[in-house]
């Protein structure tokens, strides 16, 4: 950026972006900053996996604020005592992460399973 | 209107009525319509009404849990095969496995999110109704439900000299201070003390030896000292009339707990062994517990043995 001087195009496109992005960082932030200070007071409560507040961090990260928050809100209605949870991942989105800078919360969220200690025995 | 101001628009409107109903009611028992005690009894009433909603939600609850026994086997191997692997990640897995196995039993020992964020709305509704009061009663406003009237008459409201309207720290006491400070306090105090019975009470009486194995206990530990710290924090800011919902709703959740732990205690924890000595005693036989495994009786196993299903694991715990 430290030619942006030169460049007023690609500084305006640089500005348009972060100005696009502030909505999702803004609920990033916020969403990481109740995971860290609310969740622990509440201890596991959630009956997903991801819980919740995984699921719309992640959510917000791949989709963005609007739908992001419609696909965490549907999620929170669906957390009720009648419903059995389990595992709800969330949809996946169109953007292809460079692998070493996927987000945390989407590697945290699809963990790879290891294989049964039965299954690797028998082979 | 701000944002917040919109998601709790209904809420706020929910908690007047619900305050005005009680507060109507009362008037018409012939208590006196501007007096702190018939507010308290209000504030008191709309706890009943919420908590006396959610018990469903507790029942629930605790039927899951007791459902565990069935998926213990299937609980211990997945625990093994995660033994050792303490990275974040592979916790994750665990995590998600155990998940998949709740499912497949259809049995879930989680409360879920939706009735723990449901009350907030209910809680900071009431704190704005209690923060907009005096600005509404100077202004001649009502708020949702309740009239001009009864909100200048609940500005003024205060119990044992300390109105209902005013916080330790933000004042708002005027010559009744004092009676602020020192209510607020004693608020604190009792919040915390029936957190910590209620806590102490699951972990002592009414958990079997599995559920106090878990890793789960370690997160439940944690909250014994950091909810105090949240009451004291809370306690300081908020206005009298919150605090005497906060310390209801807890002295509420204290309650429940006793009545489960004297009437339906777990099975296989010291409450249950407890119910069965005092049945015992009395020459009563043990009622089958909630969540324990169906057509094992105590009584039954042992004296009949009519083609039930064969489920050798439990011992019959009264006969000693």
């Amino acid at each position: 950026m430290r030619d942006s001087g030169s460049h007023p195009l690609r500084a305006l496109i640089a500005v348009a972006h972060f100005l696009w992005n502030l909505p999702r960082t803004v609920l990033i932030g916020l969403l990481i900053a109740y995971r860290k200070v609310v969740s622990p007071l509440y201890g596991q409560v959630c009956r997903f996996f991801p819980s919740c507040s995984a699921y719309a961090l992640e959510a917000v990260t791949v989709h963005g604020a609007v739908k992001g928050s419609w696909l965490a809100f549907r999620r929170l209605i669906r957390c009720h005592p009648w419903n059995g949870g389990g595992v709800d991942h969330v949809p996946e989105g169109h953007r292809i992460w460079d692998t070493k800078k996927v987000p945390r919360i989407i590697v945290l969220n699809h963990p790879v399973i290891p294989a049964d200690e039965d299954s690797r025995s028998a082979a | 209107m701000g944002f917040f101001e919109t998601i709790l628009f209904p809420f706020k409107w929910v908690v007047s009525w619900i305050m005005w109903i009680f507060h109507e009611g009362f008037v018409f028992l012939g208590m006196d319509a501007a007096s702190g005690w018939t507010w308290t009894l209000s504030i008191i009433g709309l706890v009943i009404v919420i908590r006396a909603a959610l018990i469903p939600v507790f029942v629930k609850q605790i039927k899951a849990q007791r459902g565990m026994q069935s998926l213990q086997p299937d609980l211990k191997k997945l625990q093994q095969k995660y033994k050792g692997k303490t990275d974040q990640l592979s916790r994750q897995a665990m995590t998600q496995e155990q998940m998949a196995l709740y499912k497949k039993h259809g049995t879930n020992p989680f409360a879920a999110c939706l009735p723990m964020l449901i009350q907030m709305p209910f809680f900071f509704a009431l704190f704005q109704v209690l923060n907009g009061v005096s600005k509404a009663s100077a202004n001649g406003q009502d708020i949702g439900a309740l009239s001009s009237k009864a909100i200048q008459q609940f500005d003024e409201a205060t119990i044992l000299g300390a109105p209902l309207s005013s916080s330790l720290l933000h004042g708002g006491g005027g010559d009744g201070q004092v009676a602020v400070v020192i209510l607020s306090i004693v608020m604190i105090l009792a919040m915390t003390a029936s957190q910590f019975i209620t806590q102490k009470q699951i972990m002592s009486k009414n958990m079997s030896e599995e559920a106090l194995a878990s890793p789960f206990m370690k997160q439940q530990k944690m909250m014994l000292y950091v909810l105090p710290l949240v009451f004291g924090v809370g306690g300081i800011n908020f206005p009298i009339g919150v605090l005497i919902y906060w310390t209801t709703t807890n002295l509420w959740t204290m309650g429940q707990q006793f009545f489960v732990i004297r009437r339906m205690p777990t099975p296989g924890s010291p409450a249950a062994k407890a119910m069965a000595e005092r049945r015992a005693r009395k020459g009563l036989p043990m009622v089958p517990l909630l969540g324990e495994p169906k057509g094992e009786t105590p009584v039954e196993v042992a004296a009949a043995p009519k083609g039930q299903r064969p489920q050798p694991q439990r011992k019959n715990r009264k006969r000693k």
